[in-house]
């Protein structure tokens, strides 16, 4: 276990409250912001107090209130890497490497070396701080934060204030650390692609609360929680009237207005409830005429909104009876059926694609 | 210009100064860092008191100092009694006074620069695992030092300038407690006592320019910092 805890805290009107526990190496914490995460990871660190809390970092007991536990921040070794990179703006970047106590001699041993060739800090070490850039100062974060030689390095949203290719830049160096160090992490971020690459297991926090849990993979390819489908994009967000239940028939259908229905897979939604689907827009195909004998579920009658070109995918905005879709598919796809607004097309859609959020 | 029997109430002034800022420099430390940091309601009545000589007439200062410290008062007198020290009109008192009439600039200026520094800093400092006081050694006082210099140098500047408490306390002691303003005061009354006066005058005027000067260029450096740790 790299990681046990039980979390309740207060915060003016924002509860945390989670219960989690990480095997490791990476944990990942996916939420939008205000959800909490950065309130958890301050808990683990030990810079905020919580009111009741039970933390283990590697099997030792860091925290338990009441109960009287209580490890300062500092005998932690609980690194904290947040998206400010937060260098100390009166040392070099040879200070701040070394800030942390034994980190000087560990610079000039194996670990230094190790981390001045995968975090390119050679030519950094003895320029100030001022002048560096984002990615840069990232970097030296990050070496500093290693070389505290931390039982658990803390991530808060590392890549946000990077853009595009220096937050790739920082999330390889980041996997790098994963596999060459093997230093634990638990990572926060609201980035999709981030969570999927780096993380071993995940929780995604929604107010305050764990929403889901589980691998990366699982967790955000059949999103169960609105906040997740969201974060991750999920195109078609959709609160729809619940129908009836087919139970033999494996599924529940769902109004679309127009007495169109569409089949979601079996949920626990009472007849006459509401329901909320999301369903990627990758997965939704268009069809000029209504196709038989086919196994997705769902064939529905609808007409084009809108075309949008973006890059190499055409964004088809669609309405199904009173819903609104919309489909991704090729440039090639869009030439060939010859779409156009107003053109009347079946929306082909599996049922297996229609995930059900908050169930 | 200069008349070496002007240098011993020169040097007096200085010396003055320097040992008010020496002595005030700890606790302003501690008092900017407590009315920057510390949120409970009796910060406000703690920190108005600290700042009253600022605005309280330098004779009314003195005049309470001397209440408090006099041979009179029971601090004064067990002072004395304990360690045989007489602090009113003794050079001490001068600095007494000074220190007193200086401190409000100096709190001023070290909270103002600890309530510019990103606390973040010191979580960063904390979880590398320096505990609160090398956090306070290592991070708050490098960052803070051109505020806490700065509001140095002001109180110095003040202190060299202090009359009104120095010579209710203190009073108009030649060698002892005669500091510039005073020989000044006392030129001024005397016959053939302008040339003199206005000596002093100028080292006066001269001093002050080159603290003030001083202390703006630190607060500049202060600014820096603080927009180099965004």
């Amino acid at each position: 276990m790299i990681l046990e805890a039980r979390i309740q805290h207060r915060l003016g009107k924002f509860t945390l409250d989670v219960k989690l526990e990480s095997a490791g190496p990476v944990l990942g914490v996916f939420g939008a912001s205000g959800s909490g995460k950065s309130t958890l990871l301050h808990c683990i660190a030990g810079l905020i107090k919580p009111r009741q809390a039970d933390i283990s970092v590697r099997t030792r007991r860091v925290c338990r209130r009441p109960g009287g536990v209580w490890v300062p921040p500092q005998r932690r070794q609980v690194a904290v890497v947040t998206q400010d990179p937060l260098l100390f703006p009166h040392l070099s970047v040879r200070g701040n490497l070394t800030y942390a106590p034994g980190a000087r001699g560990a610079l000039e041993g194996d670990l230094g070396l190790r981390l001045r060739e995968v975090l390119r800090l050679e030519a950094l070490l003895d320029r100030p701080v001022a002048n560096l850039s984002g990615g840069e100062k990232q970097r030296v974060a990050l070496g500093r934060a290693l070389l505290s030689r931390p039982e658990l390095l803390l991530l808060d949203e590392p890549t946000s204030a990077l853009d595009a290719d220096l937050a790739r830049d920082v999330l390889s160096l980041l996997l790098r650390v994963k596999q060459e160090l093997g230093v634990p992490m638990v990572c926060v971020t609201h980035k999709a692609g981030e969570l999927m690459a780096i993380a071993d297991d995940c929780v995604v926090l929604e107010e305050g609360k764990i929403v889901a849990q589980g691998a990366p993979v699982s967790v955000l390819a059949r999103p169960r929680a609105l906040g997740v489908a969201k974060l991750v994009g999920v195109d078609n967000l959709l609160r729809l009237k619940l129908l009836r239940h087919d139970e033999p028939g494996g599924v529940s259908l769902v109004d679309c207005g127009a007495s169109l229905e569409l089949a979601v897979p079996l949920c626990a939604v009472r007849a006459g409830g509401t329901v909320a689907v999301g369903i990627y827009a990758d997965e939704v195909l268009l069809c000029l005429a209504a196709p038989p004998g086919i196994s997705a579920r769902n064939a529905l009658a609808a007409q084009v909104t809108r075309i949008d070109s973006v890059g190499h995918e055409v964004l088809v905005g669609l309405k199904a009876g009173s819903t609104p879709l919309c489909a991704r598919i090729t440039p090639s796809a869009a030439q060939e059926l010859k779409l156009e607004t107003g053109q009347a097309v079946h929306v082909i859609i599996k049922t297996s694609a229609c995930h059900i959020l908050g169930d | 210009m200069f008349d070496p029997a002007d240098w011993p109430v020169i040097r007096l002034t200085l010396l003055v100064g320097a040992i008010s800022v020496g002595v005030s420099l700890v606790p302003g430390i501690l008092l900017g860092w407590l009315f920057a940091r510390w949120n409970h309601p009796l910060r406000a009545l703690a920190q108005g008191i600290t700042m009253l000589p600022l605005v309280l007439p330098p004779v009314v200062t003195g005049y309470l100092l001397l209440m408090l410290l006099g041979r009179k008062s029971w601090l004064g007198a067990s002072l004395e009694s304990i360690t045989g020290l007489r602090i009113a009109f003794s050079t001490t008192a001068c600095v007494v006074a000074a220190a007193v009439v200086g401190f409000p600039l100096l709190v001023e200026s070290i909270r103002l620069s600890i309530l510019g520094m990103d606390q973040r800093l010191e979580s960063v400092s904390r979880s590398l695992g320096r505990s609160r006081l090398q956090t306070f050694l290592r991070v708050n006082l490098p960052l803070c030092l051109p505020g806490i210099l700065s509001g140095a140098v002001l109180s110095f500047a003040r202190a060299l300038g202090e009359f009104g408490a120095t010579i209710v306390l203190a009073g108009d002691i030649e060698g002892t407690t005669r500091t510039i303003p005073l020989a000044v005061y006392g030129h001024l009354y005397a016959v053939d006592g302008e040339a003199a006066a206005g000596r002093l005058v100028l080292v006066s005027v001269l001093i002050s320019l080159v603290a003030l000067m001083a202390a703006a260029w630190l607060q500049q450096r202060q600014r820096r910092r603080m927009e180099d740790q965004k």
